[in-house]
């Protein structure tokens, strides 16, 4: 018996964890080097939705692009299509009429609440919460139906043009609009109810996943999850552009940048879009919708870097343009690329079980990353 | 710091090292010759009038007569931004990795050194990050690269 129990050693072992797997969303695959539980380090191979954007760009007409920012980040698609406008607007200096302006921010706030939503769904069904998701995925259907009314589509808009937006909002639009804010307010404290305080989602997620300030500037961690370690950034606030500075709303930031911080700042960032969307709805202006530009776009040429907060973090597009209708090299950054290079830092020591929820909490979307 | 006060600090360290660029959103702007650009990049991190210490975005392009590499800068503490950008010749491009300066340049350089086929001297792990592991057709953002299913459009007037 004792020979036997002398026989029995320990070793550390490699899993691989993805591509294919629920909590991963989308596919990535870790490579997981383990002792018994507990990951010790990790190698993130990513590229399995790698559709070379970048590429396709240089080999389209600036308008053609459009509908292909959309596929970027299928979850938050507004905020590529305005990204991308954004900067050529800015490279060939053309004006946006005030009214197209709210529109857009109204159809993005709408977006990134529906993007939170998801995140929340998804987050919570990786910490073995259901509910939280039904009741999320409920919420966004009412989101994706007011999309479908004014653009026809519910994942890749094509909304915006350069100078505007492709088509006025409805006459229906506007109470819809605020009937679903009013709607969605309580809402959020429902979802409070089942998690922030809940005995088991506490023990899961707070003191988990400790990303400091240092670690998350130096690597380029951007958006609410760098929000969540106490730094108060956004790009709405601190470099205003479009009219976000004619709104009211507040920076959530965490304190102890652990997983429950994330979690809790982007639950408040859901009511403060909220909010944004409702102050739109009432001061939203009459006029055109957009600015008439030519069939063929042709910007002078000449480079843009044009940046805005997207629901995952800075977006942004570098355009060169060398004055043709197609753009010379087209770059785009991404929050979740940047996010995710602190993955293997911040898991190092937790459970597998704790990676779930480390990783569900940078809301990484993948073919951001892979473009 | 406005613009005007961040190109002073920049010239007076490095006179004669410099030419001015032009990126819309990012200025200043600079192109730093190809042997200086850690010092550079090292100095505009650590000096406490600058202090950039967020990359926020690095990027390279294949031009006709150059490669180009760009990089855009933000400081957080003093809410300001630069670009700086480096010229590399069309044979053997390559330059100093940035990632001893801002960690988060790796995975940037991964990508750019994978398809733009610049090569980054000092980098701590220089895998191929998106493409398929068996690739073997060359670096698809060279304007010369041609796949066996890639139709090029047609030109618009």
């Amino acid at each position: 018996m004792n020979q036997e129990i002398s026989e029995i050693y320990t070793e550390e072992f490699f899993v691989n964890m993805g591509p294919q797997h629920p909590s991963t969303h989308g596919v990535l695959r870790l490579l997981l080097k383990m002792d018994g539980e507990v990951v010790l380090d990790m190698v993130p191979h990513v590229g399995y939705l790698h559709r070379s954007m970048e590429k396709i760009a240089e080999n389209r007409t600036y308008y053609q692009y459009i509908p292909y920012t959309d596929r970027i980040d299928y979850v938050s698609a507004m905020f590529c299509n305005q990204a991308f406008c954004m900067a050529m607007e800015k490279l060939a200096n053309v004006p946006v009429p005030e009214r197209a302006e709210y529109i857009r921010i109204i159809m993005v706030e709408l977006n990134r609440i529906a993007s939170h939503l998801i995140w929340l769904g998804t987050f919570s069904l990786d910490l073995g919460a259901i509910t939280p998701f039904l009741y999320c995925f409920r919420e966004r259907e009412k989101i994706l139906d007011l999309f479908e009314m004014v653009c026809g589509q519910r994942m890749t808009f094509n909304y915006m043009r350069v100078g505007g937006v492709s088509r006025d909002i409805t006459p229906e639009f506007v109470p819809m609009t605020k009937e679903f804010v009013n709607y969605f307010l309580p809402r959020v404290d429902e979802y409070e109810d089942i998690l922030t305080q809940n005995p088991i989602f506490l023990s899961r997620t707070k003191g988990v996943g400790l990303l400091d300030q240092k670690t998350a500037i130096e690597n380029g961690v951007t958006g609410p999850s760098l929000r969540g370690t106490g730094l108060k950034w956004d790009l709405r606030k601190d470099e205003p552009y479009s009219v976000y500075d004619k709104f009211n709303f507040d920076i959530p930031t965490g304190e102890n940048s652990d997983v429950w911080d994330r979690y809790m700042v982007r639950i408040q960032e859901m009511r403060e879009s909220a909010k944004i969307v409702q102050q739109a709805l009432e001061k939203i202006p009459e006029g055109p919708i957009k600015t008439k530009t030519a069939a063929v776009f042709k910007p002078p040429a000449g480079e843009v870097y044009v940046r805005i907060e997207a629901p995952r973090g800075e977006m942004g597009f570098y355009i060169v343009s060398d004055g043709s209708p197609k753009p010379y090299r087209v770059k785009i950054r991404t929050g979740s690329f940047s996010n995710l290079t602190v993955l293997p830092i911040i898991s190092r020591g937790w459970k597998i079980a704790d990676l779930v929820a480390i990783f569900g909490s940078l809301d990484v979307v993948l073919p951001e990353v892979d473009r | 710091m406005t613009s005007e006060e961040i190109k002073k600090i920049v010239t007076e360290k490095f006179p004669d090292k410099l030419k001015e660029a032009k990126i819309l959103g990012f200025e200043p702007s600079f192109i730093v010759e190809k042997g200086t650009v850690l010092e550079v990049c090292r100095f505009v991190k650590e000096s406490k009038e600058l202090s950039f210490d967020l990359l926020s975005c690095m990027s390279g392009a294949d031009y006709p007569d150059r490669f180009e590499m760009v990089y855009l800068l933000f400081s957080f503490s003093r809410k300001h931004k630069m670009s700086l950008k480096v010229q590399l010749p069309k044979d053997n491009p390559e330059v100093e990795s940035a990632t001893a300066v801002w960690k988060g340049a790796d995975w940037y350089e991964r990508e750019i050194a994978e398809l733009l086929g610049i090569k980054f001297k000092n980098h701590p792990d220089l895998r191929p990050l998106l493409l398929p592991e068996d690739w073997n057709e060359g670096y698809p953002l060279r304007k010369d690269w041609t796949g066996k299913d890639f139709i090029k459009m047609p030109d618009v007037k």
